[in-house]
């Protein structure tokens, strides 16, 4: 059944993804070993939702900036985007939203990982699960504030009726004037 | 200048006579100068002036300094709102200055006086060598080596590691800040890098784990100046790697700016790796591991020059490519005698 499969392959990535060490807040991209050739990419701050399933490096095409010239010292290039391509579903990815090529490389991971689990999952990736969990969240939150709202106007009234009849009770208490 | 005081009086003024005319008109202008001055506009412009000029990345340098000025690291992460926003005449003073500055071939880093090495924000200072992005990868490997060993060994106080050449703190920050419990020991000949390290140092709040020394390890005996502070168990280095006949090639962007001894390898820019090879058994722990960045053409050169020297007991392990598929890395490391 795909559901055990898949919640099998997610206790291994769980298990694997506790053995490396990673920044906290920043996405890690970690080999898994040398001869598995497959990308975990950890999404921060997600502790109840699953990671999504791993990109395997072989699959993917990466490009950069042509005309880098000879590299490395003999080079000074600013332009550091990164075109990434799933092959077995031709999603491409470009980023260039840092001045840092290794994030710029890892961040197009990420955002890859996430477009691919969305066209294989559909309806039950990651992220379109996330979006329906926030808004169940927020549908009880205003659920919430609206019984209290109530409750607030329910006490009040009852505040405001039982305040009348005391009124009532204390002037029944008081001597009654008789006309005389 | 004119055309845009005028359009601005028209407008103020109000339309007059033939209304629509002069309203469209007024308003056409303004918008075509307002478009001029937003941050789309000047992008645009000085694209093509860069481009006329034949200054290499054109675009990228016009994006760079445009965003830089509006508070944003790169164009891309500028809020769209901002795109179309005309810029204050400071800003577009800024941009003008900064402009000329790239049309005399200054590299963007200098003219930004930032730039970013695995998302660590440095300062960026002529002449002390600019990070290329190779080298975000180099501090990769060693920090895929440093976790692989440490699970092996069962976790420890941190690793302590050499870093040969520091420049501007770019190699020895980025490993400090992702292994908490280490400890760097940076080393340049050059006062300049000394001084912009530790200003980077201080400015990522790592200064109490480096130590940052000047040194020329092609001096004789120079590294018994390391020694107190025991045998280290990584070397790391990003060496003077160019070929000297390669040097005159370089574009004017490195050559008139970038500090030249931080380029120049020697012959066959060999010289400083040599020396860093020389000295590694000396400083090094028992398997401990050296990291070097290197030209395409070295691993050969080094894989010889190291089986011409057994006395040194030094193996290379591994070469590792770039993003650009050259064999950029070696992996070399200390065997017992």
């Amino acid at each position: 059944m795909p559901s055990m499969s898949t919640w099998a392959l997610f206790c291994l990535l769980g298990r694997v993804s506790r053995i490396c060490t990673g920044p906290q807040g920043l996405q890690t991209r970690t080999l898994l070993s040398p001869g598995m050739a497959a990308t975990v990419v950890q999404v921060a701050g997600r502790k109840d939702c699953p990671a999504l399933l791993p990109l395997n490096e072989n699959e993917l095409e990466e490009q950069f900036v042509k005309g880098h010239g000879p590299g490395g010292q003999a080079t000074n290039k600013t332009s550091n985007c990164v075109v990434l391509k799933h092959v077995p579903s031709g999603i491409v990815v470009k980023c260039h939203q840092t001045r840092s090529m290794d994030h710029n490389r890892k961040l197009a991971r990420k955002i890859l990982q996430e477009k691919v689990d969305v066209f294989y999952n559909g309806e039950n990736s990651s992220v379109n699960k996330e979006k329906r969990e926030a808004e169940k969240k927020k549908q009880a939150r205003k659920k919430r504030a609206k019984e209290t709202l109530e409750k607030k106007r329910l006490f009040k009234k009852l505040w405001e009726s039982s305040k009348n009849i005391t009124e009532k009770i204390t002037d029944s208490e008081s001597p009654k004037r008789f006309p005389e | 200048m004119a055309l845009w005081g005028q359009s601005l009086w028209v407008l103020l003024s109000g339309p007059r006579g033939k209304r629509g005319a002069i309203w469209s008109w007024a308003l056409s202008s303004c918008s075509s100068l307002i478009g001029l001055v937003s941050a789309t506009g000047l992008v645009s412009h000085w694209t093509e002036v860069f481009k006329k000029r034949g200054i290499p990345e054109a675009r990228e340098s016009s994006e760079y300094i445009v965003a830089h000025v509006l508070g944003s690291k790169t164009f891309q992460s500028l809020k769209p709102v901002l795109w179309t926003q005309p810029l204050t005449p400071k800003q577009l003073q800024y941009i003008q200055e900064l402009c000329s500055r790239r049309l005399q071939r200054m590299p963007v880093q200098y003219i930004l006086g930032e730039w970013d090495f695995r998302g660590l924000s440095l300062k960026m200072v002529p002449p002390v060598f600019i990070p290329r992005p190779e080298t975000e990868e180099l501090v990769e490997w060693v920090l895929e080596e440093v976790a692989q060993r440490s699970y092996a060994v069962g976790a420890q106080d941190g690793p302590l590691i050499l870093d040969v050449g520091c420049g501007s703190g770019a190699i020895a920050l980025s490993l400090l800040s992702q292994l908490p419990k280490s400890q760097v020991i940076a080393v340049d000949k050059e006062e300049a890098a000394i001084s912009l390290t530790h200003e980077n140092a201080q400015r990522l709040q790592l200064q109490d784990r480096i130590r940052i020394i000047p040194l020329d390890v092609t001096l004789e005996g120079s590294w018994a100046h390391l020694l107190p502070w025991g045998p280290v168990d990584w070397m790391v280095s990003n060496p003077p790697y160019i070929f000297h006949k390669d040097m005159e090639q370089l574009a004017p962007e490195i050559l008139s700016y970038e500090d030249p001894v931080a380029l120049d390898g020697g012959k066959e820019g060999m010289d400083i790796i040599a020396h860093i090879l020389t000295l590694a058994p000396k400083l090094l722990n028992a398997s401990g591991s050296i990291f070097l960045e290197v030209d395409p053409r070295h691993p050969e050169l080094v894989r010889s020059w190291l089986q011409s020297q057994p006395n040194l007991h030094l193996n290379l392990v591994a070469v590792r490519r770039d993003f650009c598929g050259r064999p950029r890395f070696l992996h070399i490391q200390k065997s017992s005698p």
